[in-house]
Formats: C-alpha cells, structure tokens, sequence
C-alpha cells in the first residue's frame, strides 16, 4: 500500500530526525538488467561502499523501468537519510527522481550527488571507480589525486620524454615544450624529421613536405625547452607514472655539435663512401655526414661501422679532425648512457617498409628498375641523387672496386612506361593481413609526379581495391584519372625480365583477360611495418602490441592514444599505420593527455587535493554543504 | 539477356568440397600466377567470381575448370587463403555431378554414407555373383584356379571384362555427350564446323596419353606421379582385357607378360601410396585439402593393387585355393572402383580433361579461322 504523496509531504515538512546536523547518506548503485555480467564488480564496489563514513543505505537497484519517487521517499523516510549518492556508469539521467523522492521525504532535493564511473574514464578500474565513488560520498569534487595510483603532486616529474623524432615527435615534443615543459625528444637516427622528411610531396594537397617539416624541426632545435638526443636508445626503464626513470645510450657522434658549422671540408677529404640510409642507398655519403643538408641537429657525424680510423683503432686516417679548422670532430669519443627523470613518455617509433625481397616474384633486389616506394620518394625528390629526374638506373664502373654497377645519374635515360603495384605485402595473409592504408594514395601521388615530370611516360596502376577515404583523397583519385593514368584493376602476379625489358604480367580483372605489359620501370607500394625493435622497446616500457605488432592502444574508440601503461602515450604509425594528418593530429593529442597529467600536477603543487585515503577518512575534505 | 543468378550455388558447392570461395576478394592473382591460364580461358578468379554470384550457367557452360591440373601456385600465393586450387577442384567435382545424367554421381559425391554404402553394396553384389557363378557355372572347385575345372574360368572374366566394360564406356559417352552439349552448345558458343572437329581429333589421344599439358605446371612432380599411375593403370588395363590369358596361366611365370605387369603394379603401388603418404602430412597445396572421394578412390585403388599382388603370388607359390579368394576380393574392389568412379566419379576425368583440351582447341581454332567469333551469341537473342 502506497500512501498517497500529500500525506507524505504534510507529515514531514518539519522533521527533526532529517535535519542537516549529520549527514546520513544512501548509495544506490544502478544497473540495467542487461548489466547483470557486472554483478560482481557492483558487489565489491557496495561493499566498499558500506565502509565509508555517514553510509547508512547500500543498495542496488535494477533500473528496469522508471522510479517511483514516492516509493522512494517511504523509503529514505524510513531509513532518516537526507542524502543520496547515486552511483553508475551514467547516474544522471536518474537524478531527478530521486531529487523528488527526497523532497517528498522531507529532505533538501539538491542534496542527491552523482558517482558517475562513465564520465569519469574507466568505469572499471577499481581504484579509480572508488575515488569517484569516496568523492561523491564526501560531496568533494573528483580530482585525479583522489586516485590512489596518481602520485603525490610533490612527487611528480613535469618532463616528458618523446621516443622518435619522426613528424609524430617532433609534433608532440613541440606541443609539450611550447607549454612551457621540459621535453627529451630521443631519435635514433643522426637527424629529427623521420620518414616524412624523405618525402618530395604529400598527399592529396601535393604540398612540399620538407616546406612543412623543415620549420617544425627547426622549432625543435630553437625550443629551450627541448633537449634532443640523436644516436640515442632507450635501453631501460624503470618507475611508474610521474617518475620513470629512463636509461638512454646516446651513441657518440664523435663530432662536437656545437663546433660544428656544417662547412662540409671533412667531408669532402673523408675517403670513404658508402650508401645513404637517407637517401634508401639509391645514392651514397661520405664516412663522416650529415643525412641531408637540413638535418637538425645541423652537424656532421662519423660512422663508426665504416670509418677507417675507428676500425684501424686510430693508427690510420684521420683526415677529418686534420680539415676541420673549427677543431669539432672527436673521433675518439665515446658512446654515454645517461639517465632521464620523466613524468610522461610518449612513443613515436614510427615505421618500417616491408622488405620487398620477401616477395620475390616482383624482382625486387634482382631487377635494378624495381623500386620500392621510399627509393622512389628520394628518386623524385629535388634533393635527391638525380635533382629530382625521373630516371632509370644505368650500369657504371666503379672504379674503386672495378665492379660495374647500377647507379641513378642525373642524365641517365628516361623510363617510357612506369608501373605502379599495389598491396606489396599487404592485404596479404603471406605477409601482413592489414590494409596499410596510406599505399593507394601514396601511389596515386607517384603516377601523378610521374606524368608531371615525364609528359611522354605512360604510367599504369596495378590495384585491387582503391582506397581513397580520406578529406580531399577521392578528389585526388578522380584528379590522377584525367591526368591519363591507367587503372587496371587485378593484383599483378609477377614482373620478369627478358633482354633488358621488364614485363608485368597480371590479370585485368574487369575484363576477364591476362596482360602482359612491357614496362621501364615497377614501384612496389610496400606496406608498412612497425619498426625494427618496436618489439624490444615495447618490452623494455611494458606496453602491449596487438597482432600485427603495433603498439596497442588503451581503447580503439575512446582512448586511441593511452597504451595499457598509464603516463605512456603513442602518436602516429606506430599505433598503426595513419597518413600524416591523423600522425600530426594523433601526436597533438598525445601531448594533451600528457599535458594533462602535467598541469594536473602543477596545479596541484600550489593547491594541493586530497587524496583518496584523506576522503576515505572523512578529513580534509574542503567543501562540506 | 541478363543471367540469372542462383544465390545457393555458393553453398552446393560447398558440398563438393569448395569450402573457401567466400574469401576470394578477386585480385586476379591466381589467375596471372596460373601457367595454364591464358585468353580466353582464364582462371581460377573468373570461376570464383560466377561461384560468388551464383552465375550457375556460366560455370556449367565453362572448358576452365577441366584445364587446370591443380598445381597448388594458385592456392600457395592468394593472399585471402580463399584457395582457389581446391575450388578448382570443387567445381570439376560438381561439373563431374552436372554431366551425370543419372544423377548418381551427385548423390555419391555429397554424400559419404552414400557413397561408402554404394561400394560396400556393388562389393557384396560381385562377391556373391562370382562365388555362385563358381560353383555353378564354373569348376565349382575352389582349389583349381587356372586350365579346366578353373573356379572363374578365363572366357568368363573375359566376357565379364568386356560387359562392364562396354556398359560403362557407354554410361561415360553419354555423360561426355552432355559435357559436349553443355560447353560447346551453349548460347555463348556458336557450331563448330565437323571439318575442324576432325581436324583436330588427334589431340584427344595426344592429351589423353602424354598429359603433355599438366607438365607446364612450374611443379613437375605431380604431373610425373599422375603419369606413372595412368600408364600402370591402363598397362594394367591392357593385360587384363587383351592378355587375360598369359596373366592367369601359371603358376610359372610368363615374363613377357608378367614383366610388365610387374612395372605397372610397382607403379601403381608406389604412386597411391605416395598419394596418400602427400595427403596425410599436406604438405604441398595440393594435398592440403582431402574430399572423401579421394580417399575413396586412393582406398581402393590401394586395396586393388595389394590384393592383385597377392593373388598373384599365392597362385606362383601353389595355394590354388588362397588364390582363388584372393581372386574374388580382389574383384570385390575391382568392379565397385570401376563401376563407381569410372562414370560418376573421381575417374571420369580422364574423358572430361582430354575433351576439355579438345574443345578448347576447337573454339580457339574457330575463332583464329573467323569463323566463329568467340564469346558471341550463336543466336540473335530477343530483347526483353
């Protein structure tokens, strides 16, 4: 027998058990029936519940259907409470039914306060889930300090450490360090800028990249707060969230940065030459270099693994440290380990191109005109070996080594027919079952620079799905089309060579026939592949990679950028292959979850927030109604 | 005309054995990589293709299935693991069932328990045929195997042979018949001149004896096994049917007969045995996926070659009577795998495959003579 509301209201418009000397609270957890799986994670969590102080009422309610707040309120009445938390994954929509039942009590109807473990991040980490439960019931406001695993705000390092210095990182780094942060931006490599640095132009907009790069990495090198360590390796780290402890081995570069004036004398004395790893080997360097006239740190470096002097123990050579007049070049210096303090690290590994060897009925590594996309990026890029030119490689005697060789040269003869294959080793389950989603477009952009450089060329896309999904990316697709680049669609099966003449034969899948097409040249579309040691330096954080290595994000949909370690953040390829907009994006929100924790903590150095066990305990909990 | 689609094709083939189609996401890969597959017959993705549509005339009009030999390139290199050899393989299954106008072969190939309960019973029937037949008809003594008073004498095998053998050559024309009727009379393909029909007609014992076109395959092992084991068998064959005579007399041995009895039994034994050996550890593509047919065919094709052997030798060695038993099980797998697999099974393939070639020849010289453009409605077809 419900009695009627009036009743109610008149018989406790002035009740001196409900008064607002002690607080007497009821906690209600709701739960859908579909949530019954949860059962158990409500049950621990009531019991907690029950522990904390002015807790009267524990109960779950099963929020099948509207609440009754006149049932309600009998029921508050009976128990003399004049508070109500309600705790969900999203309480709010409840609030006010119970805001009426404890008017209809008799009680102050504001007086109903939200636990609300959905907006709260994750509803189900349980030290958490207690923290917004602990500061609902005390009605202090939810802080990141009232959960337990944050560290005290003393105690928290406002460095960050960035790993990769590739468009992600260097993005990232300079979100960070333009707050104000003290970042370290590690590469391993002797130069900030990556894979994007080796680009001619970007997609769909056909922008230069070095023109967006290049200012970016020359922020980082003016940034104060930036300190950049190239040659360098993350070798261990220790600690937790707020206070790694990162141990780094910062391999010598055996020239004096700071001496360094990139005049480029050692250089052209040095005797020995290998290939550029810049360039993907399609040109050479000297022993002592800089990977490309931009590089940042702008200073010439040794290799160690080529260097007479190194590898004679010092008794021969030398030539550079005798040419440089500004005394820079230390070719006995040695690697160092050094040890950074961080709060944050953000991981920007970036990526590998799959080895096309691996796919050995495309040629690759037989045939000299079989060219994977990085050499062909470099092959057209102006401050390539060829300026630019679109050429084929030609054999030369090296007189070195009296081999003949096959070399780009600038006026080396132009190719008639150039071929594109997509999906080299993705989409494959041989190789990687993933789409790597930036080939079809990359492809799209090499048939274009190819038609633009080379008018005469005929230029032939071997697809098998064209992927154009992106902002202004279908519009480019239909662009190239009319720019007189055939599409045929059928995954070729191989590229052979007869008398000097490549032949790709594949099926024109459209129209159901077989073709074999002579071509000057083939552009493999390699996918892409998390990078070499991905795999060590995810042990060495102790972060989870998914299947096909990537570094796994926290949640695909709502946390793309937390990896399963709090206080360590991916950005760009890394976490999967992206195009450079989703790397620049992913890597600014990256430096904003960090940025989080940073102004969180120095916030927190000035008014400091209590933390979980001090709510627990019913003290210091500032604002009291 | 627009083509009518069977939305359940996909699934009845399943039954046959192409399980994977479902994957294909038609990048033409196997068809490029495929040594056999050359205009206008290009495969395996276009067979795939009307098995993802449902496009069941097209596929029961199609020469392509019968023109690849099922190397594995196909199935090694497709990036979907949608194999296409085995689909291949399906479909010939499933055209194998299409020609048969009995009906039978369909019943046997999607069924196991049928198909096992059709052996089992054909094997009892001739059992129990022979085994009355000896004892009333024949010596009635079990322990003469050969010369007069012979338990199965000569002339009646011999006459048994050559019924079956006509009976079953009959059955096989009739479904050839329907292959012919199906792929070169269909609405995509106009007459060919009887002129070229004989003009190349030499093409069928060409194919048929030399499988000269399974060696362009880049895998040369499977095409040897299969030669070896179709040689032996037909050697086999030929003793049988023509020198029953010198293959039974005994109990010395008749070298000039025997020897090559002696080869094609070695073959036989060796190639099934490697068959099944390649079936079990599915190593190559082309193992990796066993029908219950092909178990079939190997299991009896083992069980006939070994209880041969057997009979042979108990007869050499003087046991008259073991032989003579021997005798009657062997038969007891002979008549069931020839009876079963020659018209309605896995067998059949030696008239369909050479056809194939045959046709295929014929369409293409047509088209080179102009006089048939290929791919061209025989018949002006009405408008809707």
């Amino acid at each position: 027998m419900k009695p009627p509301v009036n009743q109610i209201r008149e018989g406790t418009t002035k009740d001196e058990s409900l008064g607002d000397v002690c607080p007497r609270i009821g906690v209600y957890f709701l739960h859908a029936r579909a949530e019954s799986s949860s059962n158990e994670y409500f049950k621990s969590m009531a019991e907690y519940a029950s522990h904390l102080p002015d807790v009267i009422v524990v109960r779950t309610i099963e929020v099948s259907s509207a609440i009754d707040p006149a049932a309600m309120a009998i029921e508050l009445r009976k128990k003399k409470l004049n508070t109500v938390v309600l705790a969900a994954e999203h309480p709010g929509f409840y609030k006010p039914a119970f805001s009426r039942a404890l008017a209809l009590a008799g009680g102050d109807g504001e007086q109903v306060r939200l636990a609300s473990f959905g907006e709260r991040g994750d509803g189900l980490t349980t030290d958490r889930a207690r923290a917004v439960l602990a500061s609902a019931v005390q009605g202090v406001p939810f802080t990141v300090d009232a959960a337990t695993n944050c560290p005290a705000a003393a105690s928290f390092n406002t460095a960050t450490l960035v790993i990769g210095g590739g468009v992600a990182g260097i993005q990232a780094a300079l979100e960070i360090a333009e707050s104000d942060n003290k970042v370290y931006l590690v590469e391993r490599t002797g130069t900030i800028g990556g894979r994007m640095a080796m680009f001619d132009k970007t997609f769909p907009t056909l922008d230069c990249a070095a023109c967006i790069l290049t200012p970016k990495m020359v922020a980082v090198s003016q940034n104060p707060n930036i300190e950049l360590l190239v040659l360098s390796e993350v070798e261990e780290v220790a600690g937790s969230f707020g206070q790694f402890k990162v141990k780094v081995l910062k391999h010598a570069t055996r020239v004096d940065a700071s001496a360094c004036v990139a005049c480029g004398d050692c250089a052209r004395f040095c005797p020995v030459s290998t290939a550029s790893e810049f360039d993907m080997g399609i040109a050479s360097r000297k022993c002592i270099f800089i990977p490309f006239p931009q590089a940042v740190p702008n200073a010439y470096m040794i290799d160690p693994t080529h260097c007479t002097w190194v590898l004679s123990d010092g008794k021969k050579c030398g030539a550079c440290v005798k040419k440089c007049t500004k005394g820079a070049v230390h070719l006995d210096a040695q690697d160092e380990r050094v040890e950074l303090e961080v709060g944050n690290i953000i991981v920007a590994t970036g990526y590998d191109v799959l080895d096309a060897r691996r796919v050995e009925r495309y040629g690759y590594g037989t045939y000299p005109n079989v060219l994977n996309s990085l050499e062909f990026e470099r092959l057209t890029n102006a401050s390539g070996p060829t300026g630019g030119k679109i050429v084929m490689k030609t054999e030369r005697l090296n007189k070195k080594t009296k081999t003949e060789e096959w070399v780009f040269e600038p006026e080396g003869p132009k190719p008639r027919a150039v071929a594109i294959i997509h999906c080299v080793g993705s989409r494959d389950r041989n190789y990687n079952t993933y789409c790597s989603r930036v080939c079809c477009m990359y492809s799209l952009k090499f048939a274009h620079l190819v038609r633009e450089k080379l008018p005469e060329a005929k230029c032939y896309e071997y697809y098998i799905d064209m992927r154009a999904f992106g902002k202004g990316y279908e519009e480019f697709h239909e662009r190239v089309r009319e720019e007189g680049v055939f599409l045929v669609r059928g995954r070729s099966a191989s590229v052979t060579e007869r008398e000097g003449q490549l032949y790709i034969h594949g099926e024109d899948t459209l129209g159901d026939h077989l073709v074999t097409l002579p071509v000057d040249m083939v552009l493999l579309s390699v996918g892409l592949q998390p990078s070499h040691g991905a795999c060590e330096l995810a042990d060495k954080l102790g972060i989870p990679r998914d299947d096909d290595g990537w570094f796994r994000e926290l949640n695909y949909n709502s946390d793309p950028n937390s990896t399963g370690r709090e206080g360590i953040f991916v950005a760009g390829v890394c976490q999967g292959p992206k195009d450079i907009p989703d790397t620049v994006a992913q890597a600014s929100a990256a430096a904003a979850q960090a940025l989080r924790s940073i102004v969180g903590a120095r916030t927190r150095q000035n008014s400091a927030g209590a933390p979980l066990h001090a709510i627990e305990e019913n003290a210091g909990s500032p604002v009291r109604p | 005309m627009a083509v009518r689609a069977n939305p359940d094709l996909i699934d009845e083939l399943q039954g046959f054995g192409a399980k994977d189609v479902v994957k294909c996401y038609q990048c033409g890969n196997c068809s490029a990589a495929c040594t056999h597959s050359d205009d206008p017959y290009v495969f395996p993705r276009k067979s795939m293709h009307y098995l993802q549509l449902g496009l069941e005339k097209s596929l029961r009009t199609s020469l392509d299935p019968w023109l690849c030999y099922y190397c594995g390139k196909c199935s090694d290199q497709c990036p979907r693991g949608a194999e296409p050899g085995e689909t291949m393989m399906g479909v010939r299954r499933w055209l194998t069932a299409e020609y048969d106008f009995t009906g039978l072969a369909r019943l046997l190939y999607r069924s196991w328990s049928a198909e096992l309960a059709a052996v089992l019973t054909v094997a009892l029937l001739t059992g129990a045929g022979f085994l009355s037949f000896g004892f009333l008809r024949g010596g009635g003594n079990l322990s003469v195997y050969d010369g007069p008073g012979a338990f199965l004498p000569i002339h009646a095998i011999h006459f048994f042979d050559w019924t079956m053998g006509i009976i079953l050559g009959a059955l096989l024309s009739i479904n050839c018949l329907r292959m012919w009727h199906f792929t070169m009379r269909s609405e995509h393909t106009a007459p060919i001149p009887l002129s070229l029909y004989l003009r190349h007609l030499l093409l069928l014992p060409l194919h048929f004896f030399t499988q000269k076109r399974f060696r362009h395959c880049e895998n040369k092992t499977p095409w040897a096994t299969h030669l070896v084991l179709m040689l032996s068998y037909l050697t086999m064959l030929t003793l049988i049917m023509v020198f029953l005579r010198d293959m039974q007399s005994g109990p010395e041995v008749n070298w000039y007969a025997h020897s090559f009895g002696y080869l094609s039994a070695i073959g036989l034994v060796t190639t099934s045995i490697l068959a099944v050996h390649g079936r079990l550890k599915k190593d190559a593509a082309y193992h990796r996926h066993s029908h219950e047919s092909d178990w079939m065919f190997l299991g009896l094709l083992l069980f006939v070659s070994i209880t041969g052997i057997v009979q042979h030798i108990l007869h050499r060695f003087g046991f008259p009577m073991a032989a003579n038993i021997t005798y009657i099980v062997h038969l007891m797998g002979v008549v069931p795998m020839l009876v079963l697999e020659v018209p309605f099974s896995k067998w059949s393939h030696l008239a369909y495959r050479p056809l194939a070639i045959y046709f295929a020849q014929l369409q293409l010289a047509a088209q080179a003579e102009g006089k048939v453009p290929l791919g061209t409605p025989a018949k002006p077809q009405p408008v809707a």
